[in-house]
């Protein structure tokens, strides 16, 4: 009898059955074995510390969805590491020795089993009885095995379900890399166009320029060419924002200070940030954070997203930067108060040539992310809708950098 | 006696832009459609600033600035990109001056007036 249900037990084990399916069977299996009327199998989730319940078999006079981490004979098999035996004399009650369980209503006997293995607690079979059972020392042998089979089913679900994670991240860090590959051909094939377009542009622009001095004031002919040069104006600020989309991939890396490349940037913008009525507020690492970067660039990089975040804040707001080491890499972040993207937008907003300005080129942010990547580094988005956003550049940080004096 | 500038630009259209425009401006202009070239004439004429292209085919404009510099240490060079992100790169060393290429002359003219009105 008690050879027969751990046999079957593992045959469950081997089948290719989802784990709340093995478990609900295997709670089956138990009832036709013990002298039982409900089996329940709680399952300890460590982050929140609640016991869910996770399969079912038998009667319903009372059945708890979940217990805390430290609630009820569950919480109590989980100080202990130990079965528990529980019989009382009224049913009504829901105390046992001073533990206080709501599923022990309309119940007489209780036996609740750790499910662990040597390192992890995984949760408890809970059984129960209206009667007085008794459970011979064999049945409770039976028990200890199955408990231990049921864990490893958890074990095995667990680790196929984070060996799945890793898997879905691997996949879309492939695909986030393939973009940003794409991203950047895309870039230098703009920055060859841009070159070739500029001096024609310059040609006709300047000679436009000097057809309106040949007009002279007052001839009919001014407001056409002052339309030329207009358009030749728009055009040339596309080629300048393209032809900064860094063409020459050779980015000249050298050791800097993080702090010091942002408070630069800052500095150049006190101006319009008074202008602006923005309040700017630094939280800067207190030592210096080593970086190897090409300053020029990665200053053009912090520029746009400041002035991004100036634009998104014309009538004022407040503007936090911050700078830190983070797991070993050096970080940045720009948060803004200025209402955040509209979320449709947000899967575009490194897309060249994208934008929601008026007269924006779409290329500051692509700009932006194409010299992080070319310093192995990444650009987060954190986006608030009505708030704010807060982009996060992080850099592989510097550890043998020593600020000069 | 009139200033004279060398202009050096691979395109025509732009040669014949920045005569016309620096000619108005009061200055004699030079032209040169390569390095080479410029080299040639600044062996000949005697010229007081040269307006130099960085991207040319054959000899570029650092080439050309590297070797003029070496001869003729006091002539004033402008160089003129595309590249905004050069500017750092060349503005700090051995150019005199460094400008964006635009449509818009005024802050090359500008440029010009200021080197070579200190020189007069």
């Amino acid at each position: 009898m008690e050879y027969d249900i751990i046999e079957k037990v593992t045959e469950l084990s081997l089948s290719g059955l989802r784990l709340d399916a093995k478990l609900e069977r295997a709670a089956r299996l138990l009832l036709d074995a013990v002298p039982f009327e409900q089996c329940v199998f709680y399952i300890l989730d460590p982050e929140k510390n609640v016991f869910e319940k996770k399969a079912f078999a038998g009667e319903e006079i009372t059945l708890v969805e979940s217990y805390g981490g430290d609630q009820g004979l569950p919480g109590l098999v989980k100080k202990k590491k130990a079965a528990i035996e529980v019989y009382k004399k009224d049913p009504a009650s829901t105390v046992w020795e001073g533990v206080d369980d709501a599923g022990l209503k309309g119940y007489k006997s209780a036996l609740v089993c750790p499910l662990r293995d040597k390192e992890r607690f995984f949760g408890v079979i809970y059984l129960k009885s209206a009667r007085k059972a008794e459970v011979s020392k064999m049945k409770m042998r039976a028990l200890g095995i199955m408990a231990l089979q049921a864990s490893s089913f958890i074990k095995c679900a667990d680790m196929a379900e984070s060996h799945e994670r890793i898997h879905r991240e691997l996949r879309e860090i492939e695909e986030r890399l393939a973009s940003s590959e794409k991203l950047m051909a895309l870039g230098d094939m703009a920055a060859t166009l841009a070159h070739e377009i500029r001096n024609p542009l310059i040609s006709i622009g300047g000679f436009a320029g000097r057809l309106k001095k040949h007009l002279g004031p007052g001839s009919p002919g001014i407001p056409y060419v002052e339309q030329v040069l207009k358009e030749v104006g728009r055009l040339e600020k596309l080629m300048n924002g393209v032809t900064s989309f860094v063409k020459d991939s050779a980015v000249n890396l050298r050791p800097d200070d993080l702090n010091g490349i942002v408070e630069e940037v800052l500095q150049l913008f006190e101006d319009e940030f008074a202008a602006h009525g923005i309040q700017v507020k630094k939280a800067f690492s207190e030592v210096s954070i080593g970086v190897e970067v090409d300053r020029e660039q990665l200053k053009i990089a912090f520029d746009n997203l400041i002035v991004n975040a100036i634009q998104s804040m014309e009538h004022g707001g407040v503007l936090r930067l911050s700078t830190s080491l983070e797991g070993g890499m050096a970080a940045v972040s720009i948060a803004d108060s200025g209402g955040g993207i509209e979320p449709r937008n947000l899967g575009y907003i490194f897309n060249p040539f994208f934008t929601t300005k008026t007269h924006g080129t779409g290329l500051g942010l692509p700009i932006t992310n194409s010299i992080i990547l070319r310093h192995k580094g990444t650009i987060e988005v954190e986006n608030k809708p009505g708030v704010g956003v807060t982009f996060r550049v992080i850099l592989p940080y510097l550890r043998q950098f020593r600020s000069a004096g | 006696m009139k200033k004279r500038i060398l202009v050096v630009d691979d395109e025509e259209g732009l040669r014949l832009l920045y005569k016309e425009e620096l000619e108005d401006e009061g200055w004699d202009v030079e032209l040169a459609a390569s390095g080479e070239e410029s080299l040639e004439k600044l062996e000949g004429d005697a010229i007081d600033l040269v307006l130099l292209d960085i991207k040319m085919p054959g000899m570029d404009g650092v080439e050309v600035l590297r070797r003029v510099k070496e001869r003729w240490k006091d002539l004033p060079v402008i160089l003129c990109t595309a590249y905004p992100h050069y500017k750092h790169e060349f503005g700090t060393w051995a150019s005199d001056a460094y400008v964006i290429k635009s449509s818009d002359l005024t802050e090359l003219k500008q440029t010009i007036k200021d080197i070579l009105g200190k020189r007069q």
